[in-house]
């Protein structure tokens, strides 16, 4: 029993030894962000997701946060302008991996190792940009009201069924940079031939083409049409508006992933690190898994049905010039 | 030296001695001064910026980035043999929607201002209401309810004349044309109707008492006299309609027709990463398009003395009794108030007290919830925004409106020489697309050296520059009614140039400039193109603000701020309209 004692006592006093560093420069660090005073956030995370995320940092930290929000490509635009110019207000960006890549080539980013980084998976750390939080899913959702489960499609071949034509709704992809992606990563699910002639066949269907994910969603959400390629996320976040909307149990899906950096001249440098080690801690990472995001957590799911089901397959990153050819291509595949 | 030498030493100095002369007489008169100081302002609002995205045009590397000079930019926007057809739909497209526009503009503000039809104040007071609402609100608005397949008026003819289908489909040249029309018509509107107001109807009287009729009067003597007015708002509406890129981002690409705008957006600004120095290209292309209509629009109205109606007598507009006409006026104007506001506005109101957007049942009235307007209430963010807006619309078209009037002053009433480099200077910024033009705007202050980037001042700078045309149009087109002889009475009197424009002209404009500053007003209130870049965390006002919600798809919210922005314009549009009569004085 005395030894059982003297072990727990031993363990116990090694746990505060070895935690006792990480504490206090925690605590520290903490004290020097309250200094500064704020976090500056540029980014293209979804505002009340954002929101949820910066008051119970400020509850937990006493650190304001400002965010700026705007699409990931006016993000980098604001960015590297400021940044150039010599004249950055922003302590982080948050935002997809193609403009986070482009923004660490330009030399925006510090290296931080935050301590919270240890908890996400091997596979999910990017050697520039650490830890990508979030992915962002794309499937295929219908509207429940308008198509029966039963007579809905199954897999993404089944959308080019003579069935579906003209109740497909999708992003231009020879104008939106995420779709032109998704399109141009299809062989990834399904093999170089096979997804060359599934493009050929998805055009042919004459898809109601859109400017973006969102009012693909918003058109199956109000039934306009039936079907749309758009973000799996929206069945929840609708679907909490009472929105009747399910998606396709493709098994495999694509999608981007999402990071946050430290600017190399950020205002706020402590504020900044303060606040991604929080944003990519368990609590914030439950939190907004909780609002229908999917965090790179293991076991951490949004309340989405089948959603541990889901294998997320990262999309090729393109290059300015790849995606000016993709673009080309799709144009004359989908607008001719 | 020969004679020939000597006389030629000599000319060069008479040359100076003269020139000394010329410029010493130039600088006595207090309107040269004005012209400086205006003139000065104007250019560097206009040019600061644009140099920039100029410069960005012929280099190949974007902005802070060390670069090369090439013309690769230009050769690459217009090589393209595909660019030219989709010019020819943005001809069409621009024509169309701006025509009609004047069309629903012209009989609204002729029943409203000049016929004794009942309720005529009343949609004078709403017609302003959708320059109020976003662009792209109006267009999603009528696409809820004319689209082909489960759009509310089409679901309605459907149910009760028993068709198989809607008769409407909103995903047509036609469809486009016809919602951006309505987008465009409160601006015609409000430029026609300070026009009408402002004109003697002793000129209509002489017709009348000549055998004339009331149609004949119309169409010899009043057409006439609003000329001006009509081209200016035909002008703007045209170069609007062209660069508009909301109406056809949500129209036009499901129905698979291509104008210049999205052709644009696929290669530079869409593009990834955005190509701003192509895009700069593409905006010289449309700068040119519009230095174009300025100049044809100065031509068109060179004859200034044929359109001077304002003279020194006192007058009231003159009104037609239409008789038993009178109510057949109405309910055409109603039928085009229900077109421009009713029927998007009804839209959004159920879009606002919904959870979410779905074709009305039964039971979506058990749906209905204030939860949207409540988020407005309780949310400081919300809050804050509206002030800084208030602040912005307030104060920046105060200060655009007194610019835009010294400015078309001096080119419409003096003669001094570089008059008409000042219309072109205001037009510059305004024909680039606004993401670029932003992006013009933020390179140029970014690095300014008294710091104004990312406060409320900078927004307020990029306001006025960007749409001082707006104003200026406005009140050029009072101003060419105006006639001359009500200044040289108050010069013969012993005012100066600052006490005759205060307590002579500033009056007799003052439709026009009312009607400047309410347009300009309502486009603050809700303008984000430009604030996205240049506001801070700290300043944002409402625009960017609705774009995020949008953004995010919070229609609901989006709806509910659209609604209670529109209330506040309409008190801002009611004072303002009291202060524009004529008979108020």
């Amino acid at each position: 029993m005395l030894k059982q004692t003297y072990f727990l006592s031993a363990l116990f006093a090694a746990m505060i030894l070895s935690a006792g560093p990480l504490y206090s420069q925690s605590a520290s660090l903490i004290a020097a962000g309250k200094k500064e005073g704020k976090a500056v956030v540029y980014g293209s995370l979804e505002s009340d997701t954002a929101e949820t995320a910066f008051n119970a940092f400020k509850k937990k930290t006493g650190i304001e946060v400002d965010y700026w929000r705007a699409s990931a490509t006016k993000v980098m635009d604001r960015a590297l302008s400021e940044y150039r110019a010599g004249k950055p207000l922003f302590d982080i960006i948050l935002t997809n991996d193609n403009p986070m890549q482009i923004m660490f080539k330009e030399g925006l980013f510090a290296k931080y190792d935050s301590p919270s980084a240890k908890d996400f998976t091997k596979e999910s750390i990017d050697p520039n940009l650490g830890p990508r939080y979030r992915n962002v899913v794309i499937g295929v959702v219908y509207n429940k009201d308008v198509i029966k489960p039963a007579d809905a499609p199954k897999s993404l071949e089944d959308l080019v069924k003579p069935q579906y034509r003209g109740k497909l709704v999708m992003p231009d992809p020879t104008q939106h940079t995420t779709t032109t992606q998704w399109v141009a990563s299809l062989d990834k699910l399904m093999g170089k031939e096979k997804a060359d002639k599934f493009i050929r066949d998805l055009a042919a269907q004459k898809p109601i083409l859109v400017e973006s994910l969102l009012p693909a969603a918003e058109r199956v959400a109000t039934g306009e049409t039936p079907i749309a390629i758009t973000y799996v996320k929206y069945v929840y976040i609708f679907g909490q508006r009472g929105a009747p909307l399910d998606y396709l149990r493709l098994g495999k899906f694509m999608g981007d992933g999402h990071y946050l950096s430290l600017n190399s001249k950020a205002p706020h440098g402590n504020a900044g690190k303060v606040f991604i080690d929080y944003f990519l801690g368990a609590e914030n990472m439950g939190m907004i898994a909780k609002l229908g995001e999917f965090v790179n957590r293991k076991g951490v799911y949004p309340p989405l049905p089948d959603a541990d089901k889901i294998q997320f397959v990262e999309m090729y990153d393109l290059d300015s010039k790849k995606f000016a050819e993709k673009k080309k291509e799709y144009q004359q595949i989908f607008l001719h | 030296m020969s004679a020939d030498e000597r006389a030629l030493a000599v000319e060069p100095s008479l040359t100076t001695a003269w020139g000394r002369t010329r410029l010493g007489a130039f600088l006595s008169q207090p309107i040269s001064w004005v012209f400086l100081v205006v003139g000065g302002i104007i250019a560097f609002l206009s040019l600061y910026p644009t140099f920039f995205l100029f410069y960005g045009s012929l280099t190949d590397a974007p902005l802070g980035v060390p670069g090369h000079f090439t013309l690769q930019n230009y050769v690459k926007a217009y090589s393209d043999p595909e660019a030219y057809p989709l010019l020819l739909n943005s001809f069409i497209f621009g024509l169309g929607a701006s025509g009609l526009s004047l069309v629903f503009a012209l009989t609204l503000a002729w029943i409203t201002i000049r016929t004794n039809a009942p309720f005529r104040r009343l949609f004078e007071l709403t017609a302003i209401i959708p320059n109020i609402l976003p662009p792209i609100l109006v267009s999603i608005s009528w696409v809820m309810l004319l689209n082909p397949s489960n759009g509310l008026i089409n679901a309605l003819f459907v149910k009760i004349l028993g068709l198989e289908k809607g008769p409407f489909n909103i995903y047509s040249m036609p469809g486009l044309i016809f919602v951006e029309s309505l987008i465009l018509t409160p601006l015609a509107f409000l430029i026609v109707a300070a026009a009408l107001k402002s004109m003697d109807p002793s000129l209509e009287e002489s017709a009348k008492t000549l055998g004339s009729n009331e149609f004949g009067v119309m169409r010899r003597v009043t057409f006439p006299l609003i000329r001006p007015a009509i081209l200016a708002a035909g002008t703007l509406n045209f170069v609007r309609a062209v660069e508009s890129f909301d109406t056809p981002a949500i129209i036009a690409l499901p129905a698979r027709i291509e104008v210049f705008t999205t052709k644009i957006w696929r290669e530079a600004l869409g593009s990834f990463p955005t190509n701003h120095n192509l895009a700069a290209a593409y905006g010289v292309g449309i700068l040119a398009v519009a230095l174009v209509f300025v100049y044809l629009y100065r031509r068109f109205t060179s004859q200034v003395e044929n359109f001077s109606t304002v003279t020194g007598k006192g007058f009231r507009p003159h009104q037609i009794d239409l008789g038993g006409w009178r109510y057949a006026a109405t309910s055409v104007a109603l039928l085009l108030l229900i077109l421009l506001v009713v029927l998007p506005i009804l839209v959004l109101l159920l879009v606002a007290l919904l959870p979410y957007y779905h074709v009305p049942t039964w039971q979506t009235w058990q749906r209905l919830t204030l939860d949207h307007f409540r988020y407005v209430w309780a949310t400081p963010r919300v809050h804050k925004a509206f002030i800084n807006s208030l602040f912005l619309a307030l104060v920046g078209a105060t200060v655009c409106m007194i610019l835009a009037s010294l400015a078309s002053y001096i080119t419409v009433r003096t003669k001094i020489a570089a008059r008409g480099v000042i219309e072109g200077l205001v037009f510059i910024p305004w024909a680039f697309p606004g993401t670029a033009m932003a992006l013009g705007l933020l390179w140029a202050y970014v690095d300014f050296p008294i710091p104004i980037y990312a406060t409320i001042w900078i927004i307020l700078i990029a306001y006025v520059t960007r749409f001082l045309p707006y104003g200026l149009r406005a009140v050029s087109s009072t101003i060419i009614q105006v006639h001359k002889e009500l200044e040289e009475a108050s010069i013969v009197c012993g005012a100066g140039f600052m006490t005759t424009f205060r307590r002579v002209l500033m009056p007799m404009m003052r439709p026009g400039v009312m009607a400047g500053w309410i347009i300009l007003v309502t486009i603050f209130l809700r303008e984000f193109s430009a604030t996205l870049f240049l506001y801070s965390p700290g300043s944002e006002p409402l625009g960017p603000l609705l774009y995020f919600l949008y953004l995010d798809g919070m229609r609901g919210r989006v709806a509910a701020i659209g609604l209670v922005i529109s209330v506040i314009s309409v008190i801002l549009i009611a004072i303002a309209q009291r202060y524009s009569r004529w008979e108020s004085k």
